[in-house]
């Protein structure tokens, strides 16, 4: 696992203080779910430069199986859950206690199972976000997409590239017995979200 | 403005959101879009061709990126072609992208504003847009020849098309 902090980066550095409790929380939620396979741990905190950002996050042309989970409101954001296939399908599988299913279609049984799984880590985040910013936080419905993960993230990213050329990205990773898997989390705060948690860390006792 | 340049290349070249490449043939372009918005400009006697991965239709204040803002890139990429002997009248367009990755509704659709600021500005500056792959809710990945001037564009789950 890599952790891109930058030290120097006393904003960054709050953000990731942040996300690592929310993550924490995350991560019993996940094990709970999956009757303790699967835990999560906070990657990275970044900015990244908008022109660079599907390269850096490895997210091309490759199909992906993703659940999106929208903060709606002024201080919201896009939460990403993103899986390539085949590990989307293992999750599937174990939450569904059955053997690996490679159809190319995915049933609506399956979807449910991942969205589920969205729903739970959203949640999850959302309400160690609200606990820290003081402000309540509207989810929306979890919505199954396959597709470029490029193409997703780029609607993700439109309220921060509208005043800026780089954007926050908080990303996690999954682990199943201590090995880490090809899933992640991508969180992506509005500008205004993220002032309002850089305030409320730097109000913090 | 900051600089606004374009990057200038040979052989298949991916441009990233907010970027802009001109090749000239057989060199091609390519990008994967979503809400974004690609805008190809060919010109055929040359084989210059040039693609822009728009994200949002327009700028507020400074702009780094070249291709960011559709009403700086596209007069922009007129100006580079203008310099290699190709003028607007003698350009054809072709814009791919738009989508709404996130199902329909929402107070902010992008997707729809990039199409309608791009079709303005070009309308505007007299290039003809000769074909359109735009909207729905699903990504695209494209190819653009810089030598025929066709673009490649498959949608998961569908057959490619040739623009």
């Amino acid at each position: 696992m890599t952790d891109v902090r930058c030290p120097e980066n006393t904003e960054l550095e709050v953000l990731h203080q942040l996300f690592a409790s929310a993550t924490h929380d995350a991560s019993a939620a996940m094990c709970r779910w999956t009757d303790g396979l699967i835990t999560l741990t906070l990657d990275e905190v970044r900015e990244i430069e908008l022109e660079h950002v599907c390269t850096e996050l490895n997210l091309g042309d490759e199909l992906l199986t993703m659940v999106v989970l929208s903060l709606e409101g002024d201080i919201g954001g896009e939460m990403i859950l993103t899986f390539d296939d085949r590990n989307g399908r293992q999750l599937v599988a174990s939450l569904l206690r059955r053997p690996l299913v490679e159809e190319p279609e995915w049933t609506e049984l399956e979807k449910s199972a991942l969205t589920e799984t969205g729903n739970i880590l959203g949640c999850a985040y959302m309400n160690a976000l609200t606990r820290l910013i003081d402000h309540e936080l509207i989810p929306s419905a979890p919505y199954f997409i396959q597709d470029y993960g490029a193409s997703v993230l780029q609607q993700a990213l439109m309220a921060q590239a509208m005043n800026f050329d780089k954007v926050l990205i908080c990303r996690t990773a999954f682990h199943r017995e201590g090995e880490e898997l090809n899933w992640r989390v991508l969180f992506v705060p509005t500008e205004a979200m993220r002032k309002a948690m850089e305030a409320a860390l730097h109000s913090a006792p | 403005m900051a600089s606004c340049t374009a990057c200038e290349t040979t052989g298949n070249v991916n441009v990233c959101m907010g970027q802009i490449a001109m090749a000239k043939g057989p060199a091609s372009l390519s990008a994967v879009l979503g809400s974004c918005l690609g805008v190809t400009l060919h010109h055929s006697r040359t084989k210059w061709g040039i693609l822009a991965h728009v994200v949002l239709p327009k700028a507020t204040g400074e702009a780094l990126l070249p291709g960011k803002f559709a009403d700086i890139a596209i007069p922009h990429m007129l100006e580079l072609l203008k310099e290699r002997g190709a003028p607007p009248s003698s350009l054809v367009a072709k814009i791919v992208g738009g989508a709404c990755m996130f199902g329909a509704g929402g107070p902010i659709q992008i997707g729809e504003n990039n199409i309608r600021i791009a079709k303005q500005i070009l309308a505007d500056t007299g290039v003809r847009i000769a074909a359109e792959d735009l909207r729905g809710n699903s990504g695209r990945r494209i190819s653009f020849d810089c030598g025929t001037g066709l673009i490649t564009v498959e949608t998961i789950g569908k057959t490619p098309r040739t623009l």
